[in-house]
């Protein structure tokens, strides 16, 4: 394969993952949100293993399986059978409107093309498209933790985030040294357990998944 | 090889506790496990201080290491031996059985490991693994009560910082990439050692945006505001001796990492991280004074406080000079010692009263009288009167900016602090005096309390009047690093 097929095929899958980011804010039912995660992150897994071709680092491989094994298979799984063990109602209920969230992450998308533009400028690497897309991602993903308010979609929101940072760091440095990798790969399977923990106790506590109920502790 | 023993030694503890059987073991295991590693902790600073840096495959330690080693063991060990009676009160009434202190042992010291491996790795990403691992373990321990309150604080807490620390592993792989041209992509390229030797070489702009992510991600974890909503209730939540190892500890730890990249950057960037400590110390500052003012619930009131004093300490820093430098390192110390002693009174008094209210707290003085006398001493202190050591640390942070001409954030700096002393005065006061609260009995509750709480007091006073030669000059030690000399 010669390069610019290969720098077509990155920034297509980048380019998906940025589209699934917006299908996960269009959603309205639990199941379409982790679903348009689990897509993004498979995304974000072919969009490794294409890195790891090009540059023959073997290390990016094992991030592309990892990422496959945890993000699309491990993480997703474990989230919806939190949401079917909790059992409340699926909806989403957004605080900020479905059309209003998606004009407003593509505002976030422009923002992002114009932070990442001087780090382009400078940058020689394949993968410098990418960066743009990412930052966008990590917008994205913050908004959701801001506009929706049931706990569930805060986790997806920040496991959100967490693909646009996989996508930075491939796309900026080829992947961090391996030790890291592995080692933030476990924080972000812990961190979605211990979340899922605790959406479990607030749902027991609560009888809610609804953030916006807690309001007790203020000034 | 003794950083491997000491890094198990929390480990061990918690799998030992894991299998006691009764509450009477549990206690003896942990504590033994306490006392065996600050023991190590000890040796292996003095080690430090004697024979230069420690660097070996993952590990790192120099200096600045060192002392935030002594501090986390330190008050690790008087939060334990706190937690004792603490804890067996709980058990007595009724509040806790026994399984569930078990689960609360177990987490306490997996809390130390994660805390130290903060510091004693020299790989910054495993850096960021750590202050992560921090948060998942004591949002357990913040939510521990598991009522609606807990729950909300601890859910709040691992959003919030979770959140932060993202951003903060943003900022790792930006501070990674600027290495990339001169270091290639070798795997010892996020080693801060690696980083700080070729700290002249890196790219800086990448290296300013990655300071504004660490500086916000790590900051958050600090309690710097206005990212500081998590920590009023994370601190008021949180069983005591655990609010106490919050503020006196994880809040410096996660200190310790901007530290780090403030350290390369002020190579890289002259005055780039300093100014935006400063401005970030100056505003925690601020809304900490306004929030102490208004405190209905006095661990809030203490919350507010240590938003307070990492501010204080991120002025220092961000003065920079020796003088400012020696003030915040030696304020960091004095701060966790102060504030330790401050929250153990608190647990005192919460346990008492068994309110968090500040109105419903009278006459402390005459129920709980050395209760009364540890609590207003640590008040004195920590709102920085003589001759306690916070006062110390703080005017030589104010020598600091004036010598470096900071006058305008100097006179900032004076003001809140004075607004802060009368406020806190003015609520401890009324909690200590007047007529004391119905239906509360006259007594103090189990001694062994005052054992750590009466060392910690010991240690503010004598530090209020002299600094030990060898503190003195591991603090010089530390302070070259920052390439400022007496």
């Amino acid at each position: 394969m010669n390069d610019i097929f290969l720098t077509d095929v990155i920034n297509g899958l980048a380019a998906l993952i940025l589209l699934f980011a917006f299908v996960l804010v269009a959603g309205v039912r639990m199941g379409q949100i982790i679903r348009a995660y689990t897509l993004g992150s498979l995304a974000l897994g072919l969009l490794a293993a294409a890195v790891a071709y090009y540059t023959k680092a073997d290390h990016i491989y094992v991030v592309a399986v990892l990422t496959i094994v945890l993000k699309v298979i491990v993480i997703p799984k474990f989230l919806n059978y939190t949401v079917d063990r909790i059992k409340v109602k699926k909806e989403v209920e957004p605080l900020v409107s479905i059309p209003g969230s998606l004009l407003i992450c593509g505002g976030l998308t422009f923002i992002a093309y114009y932070i990442a533009s001087p780090i382009i400028a400078q940058g020689s690497s394949i993968t410098k498209n990418c960066l743009a897309i990412s930052i966008a991602v990590v917008f994205i993903g913050f908004f959701v933790i801001i506009a929706r308010r049931k706990a569930m979609t805060e986790i997806v929101g920040l496991l959100m985030m967490e693909n646009g940072l996989f996508l930075a760091a491939i796309s900026l440095t080829y992947g961090m040294p391996m030790i890291v990798e592995i080692g933030v790969f476990f924080d972000v399977l812990v961190a979605a357990i211990i979340m899922g923990i605790f959406a479990f106790k607030i749902n027991h506590t609560f009888e809610t998944l609804d953030t916006t109920f807690m309001r007790r502790l203020r000034d | 090889m003794m950083l491997e023993i000491m890094i198990a030694i929390p480990l061990v503890t918690a799998l030992l506790v894991f299998i006691t059987r009764s509450r009477r073991q549990m206690e003896l295991v942990s504590t033994a496990g306490i006392v065996a590693l600050f023991a190590v902790a000890c040796y292996i600073v003095y080690d430090v201080i004697a024979d230069g840096n420690i660097e070996y495959s993952i590990w790192y330690l120099d200096s600045l290491s060192a002392y935030m080693l002594f501090i986390i063991t330190f008050i690790g060990l008087m939060a334990a031996i706190y937690s004792i009676p603490y804890i067996s009160h709980e058990i007595k009434e009724r509040e806790l059985t026994v399984d569930r202190a078990k689960y609360y042992y177990v987490l306490f010291h997996v809390f130390m490991f994660t805390m130290l491996m903060v510091v004693i790795s020299n790989n910054l990403g495993i850096m960021w693994i750590a202050i992560e691992a921090t948060t998942l373990v004591s949002a357990f321990l913040v939510g521990f009560t598991e009522n609606d309150m807990a729950v909300e604080a601890a859910w709040k807490y691992l959003i919030i910082c979770s959140v932060g620390i993202t951003l903060a592993l943003f900022g790792t792989i930006l501070a990674y990439a600027s290495s990339i041209t001169v270091l290639g992509e070798s795997s010892d390229a996020l080693n801060w050692s690696t980083l700080m030797a070729n700290a002249a070489q890196l790219d800086p702009t990448l290296l300013k945006i990655s300071f504004i992510l660490i500086m916000v991600g790590y900051g958050t974890k600090v309690g710097l505001a206005p990212m500081h909503t998590w920590l009023p209730d994370a601190h008021s939540q949180a069983p005591t001796p655990v609010s106490a190892l919050l503020s006196g500890v994880l809040l410096n730890c996660a200190m310790y990492g901007i530290l780090r990249y403030h350290l390369i950057v002020s190579v890289s960037v002259p005055g780039f991280s300093s100014t935006l400590l400063l401005l970030f110390g100056l505003v925690s500052m601020a809304v900490a004074a306004a929030f102490i003012i208004v405190a209905r619930d006095f661990k809030r009131l203490l919350a507010y406080s240590s938003i307070e004093h990492m501010g204080i300490i991120a002025f220092g820093f961000g003065i920079g000079g020796f003088l400012g430098i020696f003030g915040a390192l030696l304020h960091m110390l004095n701060h966790a010692l102060t504030k330790c002693l401050m929250f153990l009174g608190a647990g005192n008094l919460l346990q008492k009263f068994k309110t968090r209210d500040i109105s419903q707290i009278r006459g402390v003085a005459t129920l709980m009288p050395i209760t009364a006398v540890l609590f207003i001493a640590g008040a004195l202190a920590i709102t920085g009167s003589p001759p306690f050591s916070i006062f110390l640390s703080e005017v030589t942070i104010m020598t600091g900016g004036l010598s470096s001409a900071n006058y305008l954030a100097v006179g900032i700096y004076i003001l809140l602090l004075a607004v802060i002393f009368a406020a806190f005065m003015y609520h401890v006061s009324k909690m200590m005096f007047g007529e004391p609260t119905e239906g509360v009995t006259k007594g103090e509750l189990e001694r062994s309390r005052f054992l750590p709480m009466g060392t910690l007091l010991v240690m503010i006073l004598v530090m209020g009047v002299f600094i030990p030669t060898q503190l003195h000059d591991l603090l010089v030690k530390i302070a070259s690093l920052f390439q400022v000399f007496p």
